[in-house]
Protein backbone atom coordinates (compact mmCIF):
# COMPACT_ATOMS: atom_id res chain seq x y z
CA UNK A 1 0.00 0.00 0.00
CA UNK A 2 2.48 2.48 0.74
CA UNK A 3 4.70 1.43 -2.09
CA UNK A 4 1.83 2.55 -4.32
CA UNK A 5 1.36 5.85 -2.76
CA UNK A 6 5.46 6.46 -3.18
CA UNK A 7 5.35 5.40 -6.60
CA UNK A 8 2.36 7.40 -7.81
CA UNK A 9 3.86 10.62 -5.81
CA UNK A 10 6.91 9.78 -7.71
CA UNK A 11 5.44 9.89 -11.13
CA UNK A 12 3.71 12.75 -10.88
CA UNK A 13 6.25 16.15 -11.49
CA UNK A 14 6.31 19.75 -12.79
CA UNK A 15 8.87 20.33 -15.85
CA UNK A 16 11.36 22.79 -14.21
CA UNK A 17 13.88 24.26 -16.10
CA UNK A 18 17.44 24.32 -15.17
CA UNK A 19 20.20 26.07 -15.73
CA UNK A 20 23.73 25.48 -17.04
CA UNK A 21 25.19 23.76 -20.24
CA UNK A 22 25.45 20.17 -19.21
CA UNK A 23 22.25 20.24 -16.91
CA UNK A 24 19.89 18.64 -19.64
CA UNK A 25 17.64 21.84 -19.74
CA UNK A 26 14.47 20.23 -18.68
CA UNK A 27 13.71 17.66 -16.02
CA UNK A 28 10.81 16.21 -14.07
CA UNK A 29 11.02 17.22 -10.52
CA UNK A 30 8.43 15.68 -7.94
CA UNK A 31 5.94 17.55 -6.76
CA UNK A 32 6.06 15.56 -3.33
CA UNK A 33 9.71 14.53 -2.19
CA UNK A 34 9.55 10.50 -1.37
CA UNK A 35 9.82 9.87 2.10
CA UNK A 36 13.20 8.76 3.56
CA UNK A 37 11.86 6.11 5.91
CA UNK A 38 8.95 4.26 5.20
CA UNK A 39 8.30 0.87 7.50
CA UNK A 40 8.78 -2.11 6.11
CA UNK A 41 5.33 -3.27 7.45
CA UNK A 42 2.65 -1.95 7.37
CA UNK A 43 0.65 -1.45 10.74
CA UNK A 44 -2.57 -0.23 11.42
CA UNK A 45 -2.83 3.04 13.28
CA UNK A 46 -5.11 3.12 16.38
CA UNK A 47 -8.49 4.98 15.67
CA UNK A 48 -8.67 8.22 17.42
CA UNK A 49 -10.30 8.67 20.56
CA UNK A 50 -12.97 11.03 20.15
CA UNK A 51 -14.58 10.54 23.54
CA UNK A 52 -15.54 13.67 24.59
CA UNK A 53 -16.63 13.99 28.48
CA UNK A 54 -20.13 13.62 29.47
CA UNK A 55 -21.15 16.01 32.63
CA UNK A 56 -21.68 13.16 35.07
CA UNK A 57 -25.14 12.25 35.56
CA UNK A 58 -26.99 13.37 38.93
CA UNK A 59 -29.19 10.75 40.64
CA UNK A 60 -32.71 11.41 40.01
CA UNK A 61 -33.68 11.29 44.00
CA UNK A 62 -31.34 14.91 43.92
CA UNK A 63 -32.48 18.05 42.63
CA UNK A 64 -31.84 21.52 43.31
CA UNK A 65 -33.27 22.40 46.85
CA UNK A 66 -33.30 18.34 48.15
CA UNK A 67 -32.54 17.94 51.90
CA UNK A 68 -29.21 15.27 51.69
CA UNK A 69 -27.51 13.51 54.14
CA UNK A 70 -23.64 13.88 54.24
CA UNK A 71 -21.60 10.73 54.76
CA UNK A 72 -18.48 11.69 54.79
CA UNK A 73 -16.17 14.53 56.30
CA UNK A 74 -16.25 16.54 59.41
CA UNK A 75 -20.05 17.69 58.75
CA UNK A 76 -20.66 14.13 58.73
CA UNK A 77 -24.30 13.48 59.51
CA UNK A 78 -25.44 16.55 58.88
CA UNK A 79 -28.51 17.87 56.92
CA UNK A 80 -27.64 19.98 54.26
CA UNK A 81 -29.67 21.33 51.23
CA UNK A 82 -28.24 20.83 48.15
CA UNK A 83 -28.16 23.66 45.81
CA UNK A 84 -27.10 22.83 42.46
CA UNK A 85 -25.04 20.85 40.42
CA UNK A 86 -21.74 22.12 39.59
CA UNK A 87 -19.61 21.77 36.05
CA UNK A 88 -17.48 19.81 37.69
CA UNK A 89 -20.11 17.01 38.56
CA UNK A 90 -20.01 17.74 42.20
CA UNK A 91 -22.84 19.08 44.39
CA UNK A 92 -22.71 22.39 45.31
CA UNK A 93 -24.38 22.35 49.15
CA UNK A 94 -24.67 24.41 51.76
CA UNK A 95 -26.22 23.86 55.93
CA UNK A 96 -27.48 26.18 54.91
CA UNK A 97 -24.14 27.98 57.43
CA UNK A 98 -26.64 29.81 59.62
CA UNK A 99 -28.36 26.80 60.86
CA UNK A 100 -26.20 23.55 60.89
CA UNK A 101 -22.56 25.45 60.10
CA UNK A 102 -22.14 23.85 56.98
CA UNK A 103 -20.57 26.16 54.46
CA UNK A 104 -20.62 26.54 50.46
CA UNK A 105 -19.38 23.47 49.92
CA UNK A 106 -18.69 21.08 47.19
CA UNK A 107 -19.58 17.10 47.60
CA UNK A 108 -20.22 14.25 45.94
CA UNK A 109 -23.09 12.52 45.49
CA UNK A 110 -21.94 9.31 45.78
CA UNK A 111 -20.80 10.42 49.85
CA UNK A 112 -24.68 11.54 50.25
CA UNK A 113 -27.96 10.39 51.43
CA UNK A 114 -30.62 11.89 49.72
CA UNK A 115 -33.78 12.32 51.09
CA UNK A 116 -36.78 12.76 50.19
CA UNK A 117 -37.44 16.45 51.62
CA UNK A 118 -37.44 19.15 49.55
CA UNK A 119 -36.64 23.08 49.70
CA UNK A 120 -38.44 25.48 47.29
CA UNK A 121 -35.39 27.63 46.86
CA UNK A 122 -35.27 30.78 45.01
CA UNK A 123 -33.37 32.08 41.82
CA UNK A 124 -29.71 32.13 43.57
CA UNK A 125 -26.28 33.83 41.90
CA UNK A 126 -24.36 32.14 39.77
CA UNK A 127 -21.80 30.10 41.22
CA UNK A 128 -19.12 28.38 39.74
CA UNK A 129 -16.24 26.06 40.46
CA UNK A 130 -14.05 28.84 40.54
CA UNK A 131 -14.57 29.99 44.27
CA UNK A 132 -13.39 26.63 45.68
CA UNK A 133 -9.91 26.98 43.68
CA UNK A 134 -6.82 27.29 46.32
CA UNK A 135 -4.11 29.63 45.72
CA UNK A 136 -0.52 27.31 44.79
CA UNK A 137 1.24 26.86 48.41
CA UNK A 138 3.95 29.03 48.67
CA UNK A 139 7.43 27.83 47.31
CA UNK A 140 10.35 27.98 49.68
CA UNK A 141 13.27 29.53 50.06
CA UNK A 142 16.08 28.15 50.51
CA UNK A 143 16.86 30.83 52.86
CA UNK A 144 13.35 29.99 54.68
CA UNK A 145 14.26 26.21 55.36
CA UNK A 146 16.03 27.31 58.24
CA UNK A 147 13.20 29.47 59.83
CA UNK A 148 9.97 28.37 61.48
CA UNK A 149 7.51 29.53 59.23
CA UNK A 150 4.95 27.69 60.68
CA UNK A 151 0.98 28.84 60.77
CA UNK A 152 1.28 31.16 57.64
CA UNK A 153 0.55 28.20 55.12
CA UNK A 154 -3.04 27.56 56.78
CA UNK A 155 -6.17 27.92 55.12
CA UNK A 156 -7.97 31.05 55.53
CA UNK A 157 -11.92 32.35 53.98
CA UNK A 158 -11.93 34.92 51.41
CA UNK A 159 -13.97 37.54 52.29
CA UNK A 160 -15.72 37.56 48.86
CA UNK A 161 -16.63 33.39 49.83
CA UNK A 162 -17.74 35.18 53.45
CA UNK A 163 -20.23 37.51 51.62
CA UNK A 164 -21.51 34.59 49.10
CA UNK A 165 -22.01 32.58 52.06
CA UNK A 166 -24.47 35.68 53.66
CA UNK A 167 -26.72 36.12 50.68
CA UNK A 168 -26.94 32.43 49.94
CA UNK A 169 -28.07 32.17 53.35
CA UNK A 170 -30.30 35.53 52.90
CA UNK A 171 -32.38 33.23 50.18
CA UNK A 172 -32.10 30.05 51.60
CA UNK A 173 -32.92 30.01 55.77
CA UNK A 174 -36.14 31.80 54.95
CA UNK A 175 -37.38 29.30 52.24
CA UNK A 176 -36.51 26.54 55.04
CA UNK A 177 -38.13 28.42 58.06
CA UNK A 178 -41.24 28.32 55.65
CA UNK A 179 -41.92 24.32 56.40
CA UNK A 180 -42.90 23.55 59.79
CA UNK A 181 -40.00 21.71 61.50
CA UNK A 182 -37.40 21.80 58.92
CA UNK A 183 -34.68 24.20 60.49
CA UNK A 184 -34.92 22.01 63.58
CA UNK A 185 -34.52 18.84 61.28
CA UNK A 186 -31.74 20.34 59.43
CA UNK A 187 -29.50 21.09 63.20
CA UNK A 188 -29.72 17.73 63.95
CA UNK A 189 -27.58 14.84 62.72
CA UNK A 190 -28.58 11.80 60.97
CA UNK A 191 -27.82 8.55 63.32
CA UNK A 192 -28.69 5.18 63.01
CA UNK A 193 -30.36 3.19 66.44
CA UNK A 194 -30.45 0.07 67.12
CA UNK A 195 -32.77 -2.36 64.81
CA UNK A 196 -31.92 0.51 62.22
CA UNK A 197 -30.62 -0.67 59.05
CA UNK A 198 -30.10 2.07 55.91
CA UNK A 199 -30.32 -0.58 53.40
CA UNK A 200 -33.81 -0.96 54.43
CA UNK A 201 -34.93 2.35 55.02
CA UNK A 202 -36.77 4.79 53.37
CA UNK A 203 -35.50 8.54 53.37
CA UNK B 1 -60.93 -26.16 73.90
CA UNK B 2 -57.61 -25.17 73.52
CA UNK B 3 -57.68 -24.04 69.81
CA UNK B 4 -60.24 -21.50 68.75
CA UNK B 5 -58.93 -21.11 64.64
CA UNK B 6 -58.57 -24.28 63.43
CA UNK B 7 -56.71 -25.24 59.44
CA UNK B 8 -59.51 -25.59 57.67
CA UNK B 9 -60.94 -25.71 53.94
CA UNK B 10 -62.50 -21.82 54.09
CA UNK B 11 -60.54 -20.42 57.01
CA UNK B 12 -59.09 -17.63 55.61
CA UNK B 13 -55.55 -17.20 56.37
CA UNK B 14 -52.85 -13.79 56.07
CA UNK B 15 -49.97 -14.49 55.56
CA UNK B 16 -47.14 -13.23 56.96
CA UNK B 17 -44.07 -14.08 55.27
CA UNK B 18 -42.26 -14.67 51.64
CA UNK B 19 -43.20 -12.70 48.89
CA UNK B 20 -46.77 -12.35 49.64
CA UNK B 21 -46.31 -10.91 52.67
CA UNK B 22 -49.65 -8.97 53.89
CA UNK B 23 -51.67 -10.86 51.59
CA UNK B 24 -54.12 -12.92 53.04
CA UNK B 25 -56.46 -15.91 51.04
CA UNK B 26 -58.72 -18.71 51.61
CA UNK B 27 -57.83 -22.28 52.58
CA UNK B 28 -58.67 -24.48 49.73
CA UNK B 29 -57.51 -27.86 50.54
CA UNK B 30 -54.38 -29.32 52.41
CA UNK B 31 -51.11 -30.30 50.43
CA UNK B 32 -50.04 -32.14 53.25
CA UNK B 33 -48.59 -31.39 56.75
CA UNK B 34 -46.56 -28.56 56.05
CA UNK B 35 -48.57 -26.97 52.90
CA UNK B 36 -51.91 -25.23 52.51
CA UNK B 37 -53.36 -24.45 49.11
CA UNK B 38 -54.80 -21.05 49.06
CA UNK B 39 -57.06 -18.90 47.02
CA UNK B 40 -57.00 -14.95 47.36
CA UNK B 41 -57.87 -11.62 45.38
CA UNK B 42 -55.99 -11.12 42.91
CA UNK B 43 -52.48 -10.56 44.86
CA UNK B 44 -51.70 -14.26 45.65
CA UNK B 45 -53.83 -16.21 42.83
CA UNK B 46 -54.15 -19.62 44.11
CA UNK B 47 -50.89 -21.28 45.57
CA UNK B 48 -49.18 -23.77 47.78
CA UNK B 49 -47.95 -21.60 51.08
CA UNK B 50 -46.38 -23.38 54.36
CA UNK B 51 -48.29 -23.43 57.49
CA UNK B 52 -45.55 -20.99 58.88
CA UNK B 53 -45.57 -18.26 56.60
CA UNK B 54 -49.63 -18.29 57.47
CA UNK B 55 -51.35 -16.80 60.66
CA UNK B 56 -55.13 -17.76 60.98
CA UNK B 57 -57.66 -15.11 61.08
CA UNK B 58 -61.60 -15.65 62.83
CA UNK B 59 -62.91 -16.18 59.58
CA UNK B 60 -64.34 -18.87 57.88
CA UNK B 61 -66.52 -19.54 54.44
CA UNK B 62 -68.29 -22.10 53.17
CA UNK B 63 -66.35 -23.46 50.26
CA UNK B 64 -66.46 -27.24 48.81
CA UNK B 65 -62.78 -28.64 49.11
CA UNK B 66 -60.41 -28.24 46.02
CA UNK B 67 -62.88 -25.89 44.29
CA UNK B 68 -62.64 -23.15 41.38
CA UNK B 69 -61.04 -19.72 41.81
CA UNK B 70 -64.47 -18.39 40.87
CA UNK B 71 -66.28 -20.11 43.70
CA UNK B 72 -64.04 -18.58 46.15
CA UNK B 73 -64.19 -14.99 44.89
CA UNK B 74 -68.03 -15.41 44.67
CA UNK B 75 -68.15 -16.40 48.28
CA UNK B 76 -65.60 -14.32 49.32
CA UNK B 77 -67.65 -11.42 48.28
CA UNK B 78 -71.03 -13.27 50.29
CA UNK B 79 -69.81 -13.10 53.15
CA UNK B 80 -67.82 -10.00 52.46
CA UNK B 81 -64.85 -10.98 53.89
CA UNK B 82 -62.82 -8.30 52.47
CA UNK B 83 -64.34 -5.75 54.88
CA UNK B 84 -64.06 -8.32 57.86
CA UNK B 85 -60.32 -8.56 56.93
CA UNK B 86 -59.59 -5.24 57.07
CA UNK B 87 -61.14 -4.75 60.59
CA UNK B 88 -58.68 -7.46 62.16
CA UNK B 89 -55.95 -6.91 64.11
CA UNK B 90 -53.59 -8.63 62.05
CA UNK B 91 -54.25 -6.54 58.64
CA UNK B 92 -54.31 -3.70 61.08
CA UNK B 93 -51.21 -4.09 62.65
CA UNK B 94 -48.99 -5.28 59.59
CA UNK B 95 -50.77 -1.62 57.93
CA UNK B 96 -49.43 0.25 60.98
CA UNK B 97 -45.72 -1.53 60.37
CA UNK B 98 -45.64 -1.12 56.77
CA UNK B 99 -46.71 2.78 56.91
CA UNK B 100 -43.94 3.51 59.63
CA UNK B 101 -41.76 1.58 57.34
CA UNK B 102 -42.70 4.00 54.33
CA UNK B 103 -41.79 7.07 56.57
CA UNK B 104 -38.84 9.14 55.00
CA UNK B 105 -36.10 10.83 57.10
CA UNK B 106 -38.17 14.16 57.98
CA UNK B 107 -41.70 12.66 58.89
CA UNK B 108 -39.14 9.97 61.04
CA UNK B 109 -37.55 13.22 62.74
CA UNK B 110 -40.50 14.99 63.40
CA UNK B 111 -41.95 11.64 65.09
CA UNK B 112 -38.90 11.35 67.34
CA UNK B 113 -39.22 15.33 68.34
CA UNK B 114 -43.30 14.56 69.05
CA UNK B 115 -42.24 11.38 71.04
CA UNK B 116 -39.64 13.19 73.61
CA UNK B 117 -42.38 15.45 74.21
CA UNK B 118 -45.16 13.29 75.22
CA UNK B 119 -42.73 11.18 76.91
CA UNK B 120 -41.79 14.28 78.93
CA UNK B 121 -45.31 15.38 79.73
CA UNK B 122 -46.00 11.89 80.98
CA UNK B 123 -43.03 11.76 83.00
CA UNK B 124 -43.54 15.16 84.65
CA UNK B 125 -47.34 14.35 85.54
CA UNK B 126 -46.39 10.89 86.91
CA UNK B 127 -44.24 12.79 89.13
CA UNK B 128 -46.75 15.20 89.90
CA UNK B 129 -48.80 12.25 90.77
CA UNK B 130 -45.99 10.58 93.09
CA UNK B 131 -44.86 13.98 94.92
CA UNK B 132 -48.75 14.49 95.39
CA UNK B 133 -49.60 11.19 97.07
Amino acid sequence: WFAAVVSSVLSSGINAEYGGEKNGGTRTVPVQKSPRFYPTEDCKTPLKNRRVAKPTKLRGSIVPGSVVILLAGSHRGKRVVVLKQLPSGLLLVTGPYKINGVPLRRVDQTYVIATSTKVELPALPAIGDEIFKRKGKPTKNEKEMFVDNAGDNSYKISAEKVALQKEIDALVVPAVKKVDMLQSYLRSRFTLTKGQFPHEMKF
Amino acid sequence: MLYKRYIEIGRVCFIRLGDDIGKSGVIVDLVDQKHLLVDGPDGIGRKVVRLNQVALTDIKINIPRGCKTKTVRTAMAKEGVEAKLAATSLVKKFAAKNAKAQLGDFARFKNRVAKTASNRKIRSTVRKLKKSS
